[in-house]
């Protein structure tokens, strides 16, 4: 909120004055973006998305995002549009931000979700600066509708679990995928390992932690050493005797409301049975 | 001249058991229940987990060892080892071809094969390069040249490789590593390190009569240009598989037979089974370090040699500057 309001004190020309009227030529250079405008905006205000929201293994709105021109994020490209307002994240290449704001075009950043109330305000603030705070509130209704339907019962134990992927990296509680698992009902090995955000898990740890869900990433992958950990014998023999869930990358590489897909879907192994809370 | 080998075999065995009882640093410490309350875990731990890495470790490091020795009696070089020979990396370019473009999915047995084709290769032009010069540079040289041509190869393999990883991959293809590998790279590999040995370990006898030189040697009987044949494809079955399930591990090759020379009279033959003992008791002790002392994410094994081994050639050099040749 505070970001936003800053960059539109910097528009020219309207200093002092509060803007009323909706961007109309949006285009979006980061993937996250491009899913939130996709979620909250009409289609004749997009100008451009990145060229990664068509992308099968990363996006979550493939099948909306066909038909609408790409851009590669570079700031010519961007400028050739025209656009009034461009969203981008954090992360995106500083230059070219840099050099867009420089150029006196209206950018804003959105950061990365640590937790569900940060994925609910990131949603708000999106919406916000896209010009449609009622359709962001409706699509957080929509989320929560979810997530209450997959929380836990207050006081019942959490079951463990573990998410698990190429070089034995794991998920820790202040990162997006955490925020999922402990929305589902779970509690979390990387937390109890000692892995706040994202770290290295080495599969002798995985096993001794003795998790009751074991949550890998479902992305096809062409041949390398980092996913031989996955197939290690010993990891699996060990999901002959516990609960496996496989989940599209595609579903919590970004805020926003698929995230309540995973969540319920997560959430049902643990309410159907496969998943037994064992009061540790 | 028994008791050095008692000494190493023990030491090997201790050093093995060591290995199977140290877990990973990095793994979850205080809240995990002791494992002997849950004997399949354990088990599934131990025999999976621990037991596939102590395996390789004693096999990968006799590997280098013997190779070291056979390298360093047949081409009468105290700098003579896979690593710096060129035989190591080209080993690492023919897996690294094999495993990313998806040759090992089809046929497992295609990745060691790849690395036994490349560092055969790799070992012969460097040989082929020095032919004829008695100088001891030449040949390190040669090396040096088909290391750099193996290096710049792998690295060119891995951008070109489908998967995002594969570029950072790197850098297990040149230190090489024992973390969490399976009973099926024990499996894949040791038929042909097995091969690998046994061409070498039979050398022996023509090493002890190539020290009096070649011509003694040749009037002796020993045909020269049918053991430098044995020599390069016992070298290359044997590394060739190694470094294509463990990476490149460099200086076990080089530091090994140095330290094992006085100790069996300096007689090329007796120090080849030596060396393989040496070898494997230098590698599961570095892997026992890299396991005590890395924080985070494991160190590469070749670190630990490299430590080790690196200041040693530089001792080897200095010394040789001053005396000559040894």
């Amino acid at each position: 909120m505070i970001l936003g309001i800053w960059v539109l004190a910097g528009l020219p020309g309207i200093a002092g004055a509060a803007v009323t009227a909706p961007p109309r030529h949006i285009v979006s250079i980061n993937l996250c973006t491009d899913a939130l405008l996709l979620a909250l905006v009409p289609r004749s205000r997009i100008a451009a998305l990145s060229h990664l929201a068509t992308d099968p293994r990363l996006s979550p709105v493939v099948a909306l995002a066909r038909g609408i021109p790409q851009v590669h994020g570079a700031a010519e490209e961007v400028l050739a549009l025209d656009p009034d307002l461009v969203v981008a994240g954090r992360y995106t290449t500083r230059e070219t931000v840099l050099l867009l704001r420089r150029l006196g075009i209206d950018v804003v950043e959105l950061g990365l979700p640590t937790s569900m109330n940060d994925v609910r305000r990131q949603i708000r603030e999106f919406a916000q600066w896209v010009g449609e705070p009622g359709r962001g509130e409706r699509v957080v209704a929509a989320l929560d509708a979810r997530l209450s339907a997959a929380a836990p019962d207050p006081g019942t134990p959490r079951p463990l679990a573990a998410i698990y992927g190429p070089n034995g990296y794991t998920a820790g509680p202040r990162t997006l995928e955490g925020a999922v698992l402990r929305a589902a009902g779970y509690a979390n090995l990387a937390g109890r390992a000692g892995i706040e955000t994202w770290g290295w898990l080495p599969l002798e740890g995985l096993l001794r932690g003795r998790p009751q869900l074991l949550v890998f990433e479902e992305t096809g992958h062409a041949p390398d050493l980092a996913h031989r950990v996955l197939a290690h014998p010993a990891l699996v023999r060990v999901q002959r005797s516990i609960a496996v869930a496989s989940v599209p990358g595609r579903l919590w590489s970004c805020a926003g409301p698929w995230v309540g897909e995973v969540v319920q879907r997560l959430a049902r192994l643990r309410q159907e049975g496969p998943v037994q809370g064992r009061g540790r | 001249m028994v008791w050095p080998f008692l000494v190493l075999g023990g030491l090997t065995v201790v050093l093995f058991a060591l290995s199977l009882a140290t877990g990973p640093r990095g793994a979850p410490g205080a809240a995990v229940p002791d494992l002997r309350h849950d004997p399949e875990l354990l088990r599934l731990i131990l025999v999976q987990i621990r037991l596939p890495r102590a395996l390789l470790g004693v096999m990968v490091g006799a590997t280098l060892g013997l190779s070291g020795a056979v390298l360093q009696g047949f081409l009468r070089n105290p700098l003579a080892e896979p690593g710096l020979l060129g035989a190591s990396s080209s080993a690492a370019l023919g897996a690294v071809i094999a495993l990313y473009f998806g040759l090992s999915a089809l046929f497992p047995a295609a990745l060691p094969l790849a690395g036994i084709a490349g560092s055969a290769l790799g070992l012969m032009l460097v040989i082929l390069l020095a032919r004829g010069s008695g100088s001891i540079l030449t040949l390190i040289l040669a090396g040096v040249a088909v290391n750099a041509l193996a290096g710049a190869l792998t690295a060119l393999a891995l951008n070109l490789a489908p998967s995002p990883y594969a570029a950072m991959e790197i850098v297990f293809w040149l230190l090489g590593s024992l973390a969490d590998r399976s009973l099926e790279d024990v499996g894949i590999a040791t038929p042909f390190m097995l091969a690998g040995w046994f061409l070498l370990l039979r050398l022996g006898r023509g090493l002890d009569a190539l020290s009096l030189g070649e011509e003694t040697a040749r009037s002796l009987g020993f045909d020269i240009p049918r053991l430098r044949l044995e020599m390069v494809l016992g070298v290359g079955l044997s590394v060739g598989a190694a470094v294509a399930v463990a990476g490149s591990i460099g200086f076990v090759g080089l530091v090994v037979p140095h330290l094992l020379r006085p100790l069996v009279g300096h007689r090329p033959g007796l120090l080849l089974p030596a060396s393989a003992l040496g070898g494997a008791a230098l590698t599961l002790a570095a892997d026992l370090a890299v396991r005590w002392f890395s924080a985070g994410q494991e160190l590469k094994l070749g670190v630990v040699t490299a430590l080790v081994g690196a200041p040693f050639f530089l001792y080897l050099l200095v010394r040789m500057r001053r005396v000559g040749p040894a």
